[in-house]
């Protein structure tokens, strides 16, 4: 938000005898008299493309429109034609620029139809103030509230544009990328509220809601939505018996300074002086595929002793810096007469498989390693 | 489409707009086809559109405003949002590609798409509610350079002239920008083409004329029959250049994975007379469908987001440039078809160079030792290499040999049920794919996977087992990085220093990038780009008689001077460094400690082995962490394909 700068506001109508023309522009002297001509077409435009919002790139300038007719026999031509747009560089993302010139051409179209505002030439000089506090608080804040008249206020908004999030599992487990005490409780709805203090990254969605008391499709949702965010990230369930193994990217914490100093805050016991690097790679390092986290402990005991090994695994996960080896069961051979496998497709992790039926690591490994119909793939 | 709401049901029965799963690859369709072509001009005439596809029946188009306004309770599914006072278009119902642009009337469409000529030459863009047009208009020759035709019996009558023309793809609003600089890309091609063609025979001019003539045609008729019909449907037939255009569109929309090829026209132009720069590009026509512009010249094109994807995101081009000017000369090609496959999908006119790349390329052969082999130099192999690899031909890996080490890549799909599995036991019978792949659970070397418990299984076939796999990306190959890491001081914050280490030119090794002409299209520059065995400054070390002459010892002190104090000590101290060899060794491959090259890539630079290598990390153990992981220069081409 903010980031990209509104270059330019203009007002453009069609005059009843000078035909398309800027009336207003903030700065003055914007948009050429070039710039006009070649892209006018769009911004005064046949009745086909009214109401729409158009966004045409040209000359290194990006301008966004939205063209309103309104048509009425009191107007010469019988008809008013304007359009309230705005000017940024052509490589500027837009996206989020498209809402507000919406609700403009809104706005002045209903002051038009209440009170003739555009109409009217002393009302309209009106403008030129409005267009240059709009361009100024909307670069400088994002966000602009204008009493126009007794009756009239523009409140607009930018929103910041994000992508899809993806769809939380009942195996995932949130864990926040900020400070929990940032946030504002009462901002968020209540679903939110309730199962704040079950994120500590440690439980996963379906803990949450059997321990918040909240049914499991709407901590789905509301954790999405802090997905969605950017507030949460999803790692996986921890557990000693857990293999990991390092990615590529654990070399940034050798080259990247901020990421070590990041880590080795999160990652050193409470209370504890700050744990050195070498410790810190080392152990990374030393998560390897298979080598459960209860190996490294006994391997690394040494290195342990500033670290806290769950802080440790959690981090290196919301980083990227290990990834979790998950094991699927394949049930490769089986009899033409029994059931073809639901489970055990190499579709479905042991994660999901112990969440979806109860059964414990143990349990579910117990069961599999007495088939000999069934192989295991970890990946 | 996300609705931060929590009424939304997400077990419902309610289509999840977010699934990934599935829907994945339909919205990776959308967002990365085009969902109209159009073709418009501009002249004397005025602005014309003269082709469109898809076109709609223009019955259909009436009459399915007035049944959608049944019941009262229904949405308006025109697209209009007035009543909508926020303005947010993200919250409509969403439309189908073809009432999105459907909407737009072929006059309309000629308005705003055949621009002014000041906006020729370069990108256009146009976005209008949820429809994003890209094109790039093109300016025709001067109309005084076009000969009148002779056979025209009305001398007086002026020759409509065009001013210029544009081929526009509709996309949607929400497409992907890589996207829709490669869609401007083509239009920018097709351009080319139809000026080169234009200039040449007057073939633009000549098939807008009977577009027009057949539009003419079908408006008299409608006007007589009173029965509406869409003349583009007529013009079809008639006309190569829409037939064209609706291929382009077609092999876009309906054929996802597969790749669309069309042919390179400005290249094809100056290759006639620089014949290298048409081995490069004439390369690559592998195709299912070809483009033949005037029947003359063929248009070539590769939408790179539908052959490279990872995991259901496609791989931008940029990220993909990027890792091909990181190849090394110890990397290999391995191709993703079989040699008479690939070598049936070329021209007959393409490179004898690519032929012969083709014939002599293996898994277990270097890229230099197949430059050798196939009597190129280094930077052509890389060239062809890259572009193979661009069209999804092949993937760059590492030489298969003994000691490699693999493992099955996350992203591999190890349902029983996928195509894979099913291929894999056609290709090979009475074995099967999840099995297989179990075994490389665990890091897995070649050697250790050729030591058959089953006996008659043959080594050959295990091999070409790990080729199936690489192939289809179920695999990744792990590499040892060493990073030296000192013991910290009871002082030492316990963080390493700030600066960068550009250790290489301080210790004076050799460059270790790839020949840097590497870029697509280029012309190629120098030729002796061999890369055989180092001849380096520092092999004069090797030269120089061992033991502990002072030479020897200044060059040590040399490499270690840019470790701090502390580090050079705890080094020092190390029983290995008593040993001047040793330490020399390890000062010398100092600069490679830093995490970012890999075993192999030290024992081809430094001409090594492996075991000599091995004992010197054993050795200095104390102040080096190893890791191993994939390399993430080629990690890239081990992404699954959709």
């Amino acid at each position: 938000m903010g980031t990209d700068r509104i270059e330019c506001i203009f007002f453009s109508e069609f005059h009843p005898t000078l035909g398309p023309k800027i009336t207003y522009q903030v700065p003055e002297e914007y948009i050429s008299r070039e710039l006009f001509d070649t892209v006018q077409v769009y911004i005064i435009t046949k009745p086909e493309l009214q109401n729409k919002l158009i966004t045409v790139t040209a000359m290194g300038k990006k301008l966004i429109g939205c063209p309103v007719c309104i048509e009425h026999k009191k107007y010469s031509r019988n008809a008013l034609l304007f359009n309230l747009g705005l000017v940024c560089d052509a490589r500027t993302k837009t996206c989020a620029l498209e809402p507000i010139v919406k609700k403009l051409s809104g706005y002045l179209t209903t002051l038009e139809l209440e009170s003739g505002f555009i109409s009217n030439e002393e009302s309209k000089q009106k403008l030129l103030p409005i267009m240059s506090t709009l361009l100024e608080e909307l670069n400088a804040t994002g966000a602009c509230t204008l009493p126009i008249d007794e009756s009239n206020t523009i409140n607009l908004k930018l929103i910041e544009q994000r992508r899809d999030p993806l769809i939380v599992q009942e195996y995932d487990v949130p864990v926040f990328t900020q400070c929990k005490d940032h946030f504002i409780k009462s901002q968020w709805d209540l679903t939110t509220q309730q199962i704040l203090a079950y994120i500590d990254g440690f439980r996963h969605i379906q803990k949450i809601s059997a321990e918040a008391d909240v049914e499991l499709n709407l901590v789905r949702i509301a954790v999405q939505n802090l997905l969605y965010y950017g507030v949460v990230t999803l790692v996986s369930i921890f557990q000693y018996s857990n293999v990991y193994c390092t990615t590529p990217t654990v070399q940034s914490l050798i080259d990247d300074r901020s990421i070590q100093e990041e880590c080795l805050n999160y990652v050193t016991k409470k209370g504890q002086k700050r744990a050195f690097l070498r410790d810190v790679f080392q152990l990374y390092c030393g998560l390897t595929p298979g080598t459960t986290v209860r190996d490294l402990c006994s391997r690394y005991s040494q290195q342990l002793q500033r670290v806290d090994e769950r802080r440790l695994i959690q981090y290196g996960l919301i980083k990227a810096l290990i990834r979790r080896l998950q094991k699927y069961p394949v049930k490769v051979t089986r009899d033409e007469r029994s059931r073809p496998p639901r489970l055990y497709t190499g579709c479905h992790s042991y994660d999901e498989i112990c969440c979806k039926t109860g059964m414990s690591y143990k349990e579910l490994d117990e069961r599999l390693e007495n088939d000999p119909n069934i192989i295991v793939c970890w990946k | 489409m996300y609705i931060h709401s929590s009424s939304f049901d997400l077990q419902g029965e309610r289509k999840s707009m977010y699934k990934q799963s599935e829907n994945s690859f339909f919205k990776c369709g959308e967002k990365t086809s085009p969902i109209s072509v159009i073709l418009v001009t501009s002249g004397s005439r005025g602005n014309k559109l003269l082709f469109r596809y898809p076109f709609q029946r223009v019955a259909d188009c009436t009459s399915s405003l007035t049944t959608k306004q049944r019941s009262p309770y229904a949405l308006n599914t025109t697209g209009d949002v007035l009543e909508d006072p926020d303005g947010d278009s993200r919250e409509q119902t969403p439309l189908t590609d073809e009432q999105l642009v459907a909407g737009f009337s072929d006059i309309i469409l000629a308005t705003i798409l055949a621009t002014k000529s000041d906006m020729c030459g370069k990108k256009f863009e146009l976005k209008i509610d949820n429809v994003r047009f890209v094109g790039h208009p093109t300016l025709l020759q001067h109309p005084h350079t076009i000969q009148v035709s002779k056979t025209d019996p009305s001398p007086k009558r002026e020759m409509p002239t065009m001013i210029l023309f544009s081929v526009v793809f509709a996309l949607r609003a929400n497409a992907d920008p890589s996207v829709i600089s490669c869609m401007h890309n083509l239009s920018r091609r097709i351009a080319i083409a139809l000026q080169h063609e234009e200039r040449r025979c007057q073939y633009l001019t000549r098939e807008a004329k009977l577009m027009l003539a057949m539009q003419d045609e079908v408006t008299n008729m409608t006007e007589t029959d009173g029965s509406p019909q869409s003349p583009f449907r007529q013009i079809l037939p008639k006309c190569k250049l829409a037939r064209d255009l609706k291929e382009a569109y077609d092999r876009f929309v309906k054929t996802p994975y597969k790749i669309m090829y069309l042919w390179i026209v400005s290249l094809f132009l100056q290759c006639r007379c620089n014949n290298r720069v048409c081995c490069v590009s004439s390369l690559c026509t592998t195709g299912v469908v070809r483009l033949h512009i005037n029947n003359w010249l063929e248009v070539s094109f590769c939408l790179p987001h539908k052959i490279h994807r990872v995991g259901g995101n496609h791989v931008p081009p940029e990220a993909l440039e990027r890792s091909l000017k990181a190849i090394r000369p110890y990397h290999a090609l391995l191709l993703l078809d079989s040699e008479k496959a690939l070598l049936a999908q070329l021209p007959l006119d393409c490179s004898p160079a690519l032929v012969r790349l083709i014939k002599t390329c293996s898994a277990v052969k270097n890229l230099q030792q197949l430059a050798q082999d196939a009597d190129l130099n280094l930077l052509q192999i890389f060239q062809i290499a890259a572009h193979l690899v661009y069209w999804g031909k092949a993937i760059i890996v590492y030489p298969l040999c003994e000691n490699n080490v693999y493992m099955l890549s996350p992203h591999a799909n190890i349902s029983l049920y996928s195509p894979l599995a099913e291929g894999f036991g056609q290709q090979f019978p009475s074995h099967d794919l999840p099995s297989m792949l179990a075994k490389f659970s665990l890091p897995l070397s070649l050697s250790e996977f050729r030591n058959p418990l089953d006996a008659s299984v043959q080594e050959a076939q295990l091999i070409q087992m790990v080729v199936w796999m690489l192939q289809r990306r179920l695999l990744i190959q792990l590499h040892t990085y060493v990073c030296l890491l000192v013991p910290p001081s009871e002082e030492e914050p316990g963080l390493l220093r700030d600066e960068e280490l550009p250790l290489v030119a301080r210790v004076g090794g050799r460059s270790l990038s790839t020949p840097s002409a590497l870029s697509f299209g280029s012309p190629t520059s120098s030729d002796d780009m061999t890369l055989t065995s180092p001849s380096m400054d520092n092999s004069s070390a090797e030269l120089l008689p061992g033991g502990d002459s002072p030479l020897n010892r200044r060059m040590t002190e040399t490499l270690l001077a840019s470790l701090t104090e502390h580090e050079r000590q705890v080094i020092l101290n190390i029983p290995a460094a008593q040993s001047p060899e040793d330490l020399r060794m390890f000062a010398r491959l100092l600069h490679y400690f830093r995490g970012h090259h890999h075993l192999e890539e030290i024992m081809y630079n430094e001409n090594m082995r492996r075991s000599q290598l091995k004992t010197l990390f054993d050795k200095f153990r104390s102040v080096l962490v190893v890791t191993n992981h994939e390399d993430p220069v080629i990690s890239l081409f081990q992404s699954p394909l959709g």
